[in-house]
């Protein structure tokens, strides 16, 4: 009985004990499960170039703006000139619709040429022939030879000899018109690059059926030498830009090389922020102040139009 | 004196038993709920501590973080421009539902965050690598999402694991890393992708920009910064410390503005659910038995020894004297019961830590608080001992 009680005394104090020391442990074990406080993204995120900056997302456009070539109906490609990456000067071909219907055309209106053509040496005969019995009939002098009536028949015979053969020229020249007509179409389908440039996108091949529709173009068309950066600013922050701010552009994905950029022009037209970010398109949020930057190429890393970068534009600071 | 005392204390093992069994259920029983209270409270800012960023900015009317109001994808840009900010970058965050190979459904918390910085990234990687989240259609799932989205958990080799895939609203993510991560209040796991593929995920909507996260300038703390931000942008800037008072709470008549994101969202749930009440009531509980158990017990302990205590008093011992001692009793089997109380919380604090479930987190204030309650009761109890001895005669020992 005594040992039972001791060992009740005794071994309740140390419980109590060890109950103090486990709970130091839990307290222990609980704080290295804790997540740890926030410190640096695992990328560290570009530095402000600037003290007082507005940001903005951009894309790289060519400088000259990307020309998006269009077709003036819609048809069949017959044949692509140029090859993407390739640069084409003012006039280039690039590629041809189907043209075989003009070409058909074509045909038969070249055969309407030698119609009239031998139309006109017909009336060429026939106007001879009047012209001949006119002057031998004027070949004799007695006037009782020939009735008054029979004369002015020939003379009459002669008139409408020379209009049908103007009447058969004519139709020679509307037929030659029309000829030229169908080749100044055909030539239309042959599609010609409006300026210098580089081809910067290809969507259209051989046998392909090339649509008007302005949303998808047969080809995209820019001078690559350069680059300019169309930089969307947020309304709410459009009263801090100013002609002539200095700004800084950083690739998405690759924070830690800067551009330098030069200032183009601020577009007047704020317009609907249409989301860079790709399948998103009409997802229209707010609209944006359009600011175009001018970048040079450099050698490395190589940059392409249509990425996505991350601008600071220096500004003053709100207040 | 003290030894006198001890004896006395230990002498009447069952009644010593009846008192310890009192306080170590009332210490138990406050510390085993107050800490699930606080395991399931911080479970509520479960993506504030695995979405780890200084700052959180969300729109103007936003309360707490798993209730967001999206904002504008320009926002990102704004927050952005302030010149105390040192990055900002976008956040995802949106319960969606996840189907399994086998055409089971699950709901899962995911996390959108910016491809380039991966800014929000989990911190504790398991397996895998966080860069390949830059690989199409890949995620990060968390230990929790193992268990969950794996076709048979039980069987290790049906286990989901890195190259295995399922469906987040009919396209397909692929599992390039595992993570350590806190769970959440709704219990679904967490999955991180990137903000542009977590965008694809969701179904369209207008606005999807949940929050942008933003980290302070150099020089700058996080409260200048947060205040910085409200000023210029006109969003909510929360700072993300912990649970606590902070510099920027205002409180306008009823209601607090807090600056905290933690604060703000357990003071949500604390005022907008009934789990306060129901821990709080169990709490409460804890308090009575302890008071009643110890008090009648220790009551009847003085009683019992009235006689004892009547012939010290008789010898000379002064009142103040043996008050002295009924105290010193009631701190030990306080004590005493307070250190088995602990040690069955501890036992169970392991186990669900280990578990992960029931929620639980322990503050240092909860043992502190609870023996200081502990001591409460046992001075109480103390208390009427003392009356009870000062009410008595020492002439009564010698009459019986």
């Amino acid at each position: 009985m005594n040992f039972f009680s001791k060992l009740l005394r005794y071994g309740s104090l140390a419980a109590a004990l060890l109950g103090v020391v486990a709970i130091i442990l839990v307290s222990r074990t609980q704080a290295e499960k804790q997540m740890p406080p926030a410190g640096d993204p695992p990328v560290v995120p570009p530095r402000k170039p600037f003290a007082h900056s507005v940001a903005a997302t951009g894309i790289l456009e060519a400088l000259s703006e990307n020309v998006a070539i269009g077709v003036p109906q819609s048809g069949m490609v017959s044949e692509v000139f140029v090859k993407v990456n390739d640069s084409v000067k003012k006039g280039d071909p690039l590629f041809k619709l189907d043209d075989r219907d003009l070409l058909a055309q074509q045909i038969s209106t070249r055969a309407q040429l030698d119609v009239a053509g031998s139309q006109i040496s017909i009336n060429e005969a026939q106007l001879a022939k009047f012209s001949a019995q006119l002057a031998r009939l004027d070949a004799v002098t007695d006037s009782r030879a020939i009735s008054k009536d029979d004369m002015e028949n020939r003379r009459q015979d002669v008139s409408i000899a020379q209009a049908q053969l103007a009447a058969a020229r004519a139709g020679l020249t509307s037929a030659e018109a029309s000829l030229e007509s169908i080749s100044m179409l055909i030539e239309r389908l042959t599609i010609r690059a409006p300026r210098d440039g580089s081809v910067i996108q290809l969507n259209i091949r051989a046998g392909e059926y090339a649509a008007t529709s302005p949303k998808s173009p047969a080809m995209i068309l820019g001078d690559i030498d350069k680059l300019q950066v169309r930089a969307d600013i947020d309304e709410q922050n459009a009263t801090r830009i100013r002609a002539g701010q200095k700004a800084y552009a950083y690739l998405k994905g690759d924070t830690s090389i800067s551009f330098p950029l030069e200032f183009i022009r601020v577009e007047p037209y704020v317009i609907p922020k249409v989301s860079l970010t790709g399948s998103s398109i009409e997802r229209v949020d707010t609209r944006v102040l359009q600011v175009i930057y001018s970048l040079e190429r450099p050698e490395d890393p190589p940059l392409y139009v249509g990425q996505q970068v991350d601008l600071f534009i220096e500004a003053p600071d709100r207040n | 004196m003290f030894s006198l005392a001890l004896k006395m204390l230990f002498g009447d093992t069952a009644k010593y038993l009846m008192l310890v069994a009192g306080l170590f259920f009332a210490t138990f029983l406050i510390v085993q709920q107050a800490s699930v209270f606080c395991g399931l409270m911080r479970w509520t800012t479960a993506t504030l501590k695995n979405v780890a960023a200084p700052i959180y900015v969300v729109e103007e009317q936003v309360e707490q973080v798993n209730e967001t109001n999206p904002m504008r994808d320009t926002d990102v840009a704004r927050v952005r421009s302030v010149s105390a900010v040192r990055w900002a970058m976008p956040l995802y965050s949106g319960i969606q539902r996840v189907r399994l190979a086998d055409g089971s459904f699950k709901t899962v918390q995911l996390v959108g965050i910016d491809a380039a910085s991966l800014a929000g990234a989990p911190q504790r990687m398991v397996e895998g690598n966080l860069k390949d989240l830059r690989l199409p259609n890949t995620v990060v799932i968390d230990e929790l999402a193992i268990e969950r989205l794996s076709v048979d958990f039980k069987d290790p080799a049906k286990r989901i694991k890195i190259g295995d895939s399922f469906e987040i609203n009919d396209i397909e993510a692929r599992v390039v890393g595992i993570c350590q991560a806190m769970r959440s209040f709704t219990g679904g796991p967490y999955i991180w992708t990137t903000y542009e593929r977590a965008l694809q995920y969701t179904p369209p909507q207008r606005k999807m920009l949940s929050a942008v996260i933003a980290a302070p300038g150099k020089g700058m703390t996080m409260d200048q910064a947060a205040a910085a931000i409200e000023k210029e942008t006109g969003l909510r800037a929360y700072v993300n410390r912990d649970f606590g008072k902070n510099e920027r709470d205002v409180t306008t008549g009823k209601t607090t503005r807090y600056g905290d994101f933690n604060t703000a969202t357990v003071w949500w749930y604390v005022k907008n659910t009934g789990i306060p009440i129901s821990f709080g009531t169990t709490v409460v509980i804890g308090f009575i038995v302890g008071v009643a158990i110890a008090c009648q017990t220790f009551y009847a302990f003085v009683l019992d020894n009235l006689k004892h205590l009547g012939a010290l008093k008789a010898m000379g011992m002064s009142n103040f004297r043996l008050s002295l001692m009924l105290i010193f009793q009631a701190f030990t089997v306080g004590i005493i019961g307070f250190g088995l109380g602990l040690l069955a919380s501890a036992a169970f604090a392991m186990g669900a830590l280990k578990n992960g479930q029931p929620p639980l987190y322990m503050p240092w204030q909860i043992p502190v608080a609870a023996f200081a309650v502990i001591q409460v009761i046992c001075m109480l109890a103390a208390l009427m001992g003392i009356i009870r001895l000062s009410l008595y005669e020492p002439a009564m020992v010698f009459r019986a």
